[in-house]
């Protein structure tokens, strides 16, 4: 008995075999379907990604504002995580007065303090060691990722995201020993990640030892801070307390979390709303050029059509089969474009990385679902626009008389 | 069985409007062997078409067993296609990717009414009868012209038909296999009660049928 196949196996069957028919055209509408492909998914997975970094550089920030030294340069990225080393600082008591500030519902002193004396890991490494208060801190303890089973007290340190000191253990700087409180997790905030976290009360410990070791540098003296990290109340807005900051302390500077962003996410929608046109238009192309190829196919094709409608093959039933024709080579085409996407991205990872942490934009990778997720999208696309495009072609053709078809030279 | 009634068909040309049929209206009866004859041009095949359902006439009507088939819709007609008329061509018309089996058992698939085990089952017998049996697994190009021509009767068969239309047949096989095809259609049409009806421009051929329509210039002539 010969094999049997039902009718939708045997169209599916016959849309396969007449793309094997013509090897060389299939192979290359599959390969500017995946170039069409490759470069969506490619830019769509990066374009996530980058707002993935800014989602985790930003959107998980306790802090609204940031009060510094006039004169102090910030790092757009790092602003609301962590005061910038510098040597301008602001003296405590603004810190009282602050607080007290109509809107202002929380304030978190911060001192930053670069060096490449510390002794860390007994070379001249550079390190931000940033001095906070527990009890006020918006920003690191809620980034701890891993730390002991106690409270946090004198003497203990908490590392960055990339430091390698497991918990638990003891490290040594200026010549005082610190244990290893916790680790943060990965914030993509440079400053963040590298940087050695200790309570005020532990720096007044070793701020003698750091002065003879440093020479007196201005954020070593008692009684100064880098910056004042502030959470405002429910309602208020940053233009409210942005105008009481200055308006009562004169020489600083505030860095308002909404503007930093307004502007990044205005850039950033800029950028996404480029690569989505670009993203449109790539379709559109793919669709016309499937619909010029497929009816130059099907007008080869005629009276094979034909016969099929002249053995009772419904209108619906040649569509179907030429919209799975082209649906089956673009599909392979997305998921070709999609594997070259991968694999471009991930041979150009290191470089992409370094250029985009060069411009200050902290890079981190989809996770796999999400990646699988955007290739899904864009397999579908291309099989739903390569439907498209061969669509009206096709319907024409359908629509045509068997006998006309039948007669045609194709 | 059939019935076209003042059919005429009209093509647009380069210099106007060109009648391949004007006005003919022919009975054929149940079981009846008919021929069309003519010479090349003389809208033969356009009649034939008209008949079969697959070129709407400019004028006229076509009942084939009391159905007035350019009445139907598009996938009415094209199901009773499907059921009531069998096709053979001039021309290979073979689906050049699918086996002899595949291409038999097509209509009765495109039909639905039967599963895919019952079509398969009566593409085998068919082919069988047909003298196929050997070449179910084989494609088109792996069998000669003459057994091509045998499996697209089959085609036309699979579904049980009520009439067989056959343009030019036999127009590029040698003698024997001629023969071998014409012996093959006074057969169904004895033994099944087939109504046939054959275009060609062979009298020789036509003489073998139980009838001769004669058609020059779109019209019928005594």
């Amino acid at each position: 008995m010969a094999k049997q196949s039902g009718i939708g196996f045997l169209v599916a069957r016959l849309a396969l075999q007449n793309l094997g028919r013509r090897k060389a055209r299939t192979l290359l509408l599959v390969a500017a379907v995946a170039i069409c492909s490759g470069a969506v998914f490619t830019g769509a997975v990066l374009i996530q990604s980058i707002e993935s970094s800014m989602s985790v550089g930003f959107t998980r920030l306790g802090a609204d504002m940031l009060v510094v030294p006039a004169g102090t340069l910030t790092n757009i990225t790092a602003a609301l995580l962590t005061a910038e080393p510098t040597d301008l600082t602001l003296d405590e008591g603004i810190l009282a007065r602050l607080a007290a500030l109509k809107g202002v519902q929380r304030v978190a002193p911060q001192l930053v303090f670069r060096t490449d004396a510390s002794g860390y890991r007994r070379g001249g490494d550079l390190v931000d060691f940033i001095a906070f208060d527990p009890a006020r801190d918006l920003t690191v303890q809620p980034w701890l990722e891993q730390h002991l089973d106690r409270p946090l007290r004198d003497g203990d340190v908490i590392v960055g995201g990339r430091r390698e000191e497991a918990v638990g253990s003891e490290l040594l700087v200026f010549g005082w020993p610190l244990t290893v409180y916790g680790r943060l997790g990965k914030t993509a905030v440079g400053t963040h990640e590298r940087g050695l976290f200790i309570s005020f009360a532990t720096l007044a410990e070793m701020r003698v030892t750091m002065q003879q070791i440093c020479g007196m540098k201005a954020p070593l003296e008692p009684n100064k801070l880098s910056g004042i990290l502030l959470q405002l109340a429910p309602g208020v807005t940053t233009q409210q307390v942005r105008f009481g900051v200055l308006a009562n302390f004169p020489g600083v500077k505030v860095v308002s979390g909404e503007a930093m962003l307004t502007s990044i996410r205005q850039g950033l929608t800029a950028l996404l709303g480029g690569v989505l046109a670009l993203m449109v238009i790539m379709f559109v192309s793919t669709a016309l050029m499937v619909s010029v190829l497929f009816s130059a196919i099907i007008t080869e094709r005629k009276r094979e059509l034909g016969l099929l409608r002249a053995i009772g093959a419904r209108r619906h039933q040649i569509v179907g089969m030429l919209l799975t024709e082209a649906g089956l080579a673009t599909a392979a085409g997305g998921i070709a474009g999609c594997v070259l996407g991968l694999f471009l991205m991930r041979a150009y990872q290191h470089s992409l990385v370094y250029h985009l942490d060069d411009m200050g934009i902290p890079f981190v990778w989809l996770n796999a679902t999400i990646t699988g997720l955007i290739a899904s999208f864009c397999i579908l696309a291309t099989s739903l626009v390569g439907a498209l495009g061969a669509l009206f072609p096709a319907w024409r053709a359908s629509g045509q008389e068997p006998y006309a078809l039948i007669r045609s030279d194709g | 069985m059939l019935s076209c009634i003042d059919l005429a068909k009209t093509y647009a040309g380069e210099r106007g409007n060109v009648a391949a049929v004007d006005g003919i209206t022919i009975e054929v009866q149940p079981g009846e062997f008919a021929s069309i004859v003519g010479r090349s041009g003389s809208g033969k095949s356009s009649l034939l078409a008209m008949i079969g359902g697959l070129s709407r006439p400019s004028r006229g009507a076509v009942n084939v067993e009391d159905t007035d088939i350019w009445a139907l819709t598009d996938d009415r007609l094209a199901d009773f296609r499907n059921r009531r008329i069998g096709f053979v061509y001039q021309f290979a018309s073979l689906l050049p990717t699918l086996r002899i089996v595949d291409n038999v058992a097509l209509p009765a698939l495109l039909g639905r009414r039967q599963n895919a085990a019952d079509a398969y089952e009566r593409a085998v017998e068919t082919l069988d009868q047909l003298g196929l049996y050997d070449h179910v697994d084989a494609y088109p190009a792996e069998i000669s012209a003459g057994e091509q021509r045998r499996a697209a009767i089959a085609r036309a068969l699979i579904n049980a038909p009520a009439l067989l239309l056959a343009d030019e047949p036999t127009s590029d096989l040698d003698e024997e296999t001629e023969r071998q095809i014409m012996d093959g259609f006074r057969k169904l049409n004895r033994d099944r009660g087939l109504t046939l009806i054959m275009v060609t421009h062979n009298l020789r051929l036509a003489e073998q049928t139980d009838r001769i329509i004669r058609i020059a210039g779109g019209k019928l002539v005594p």
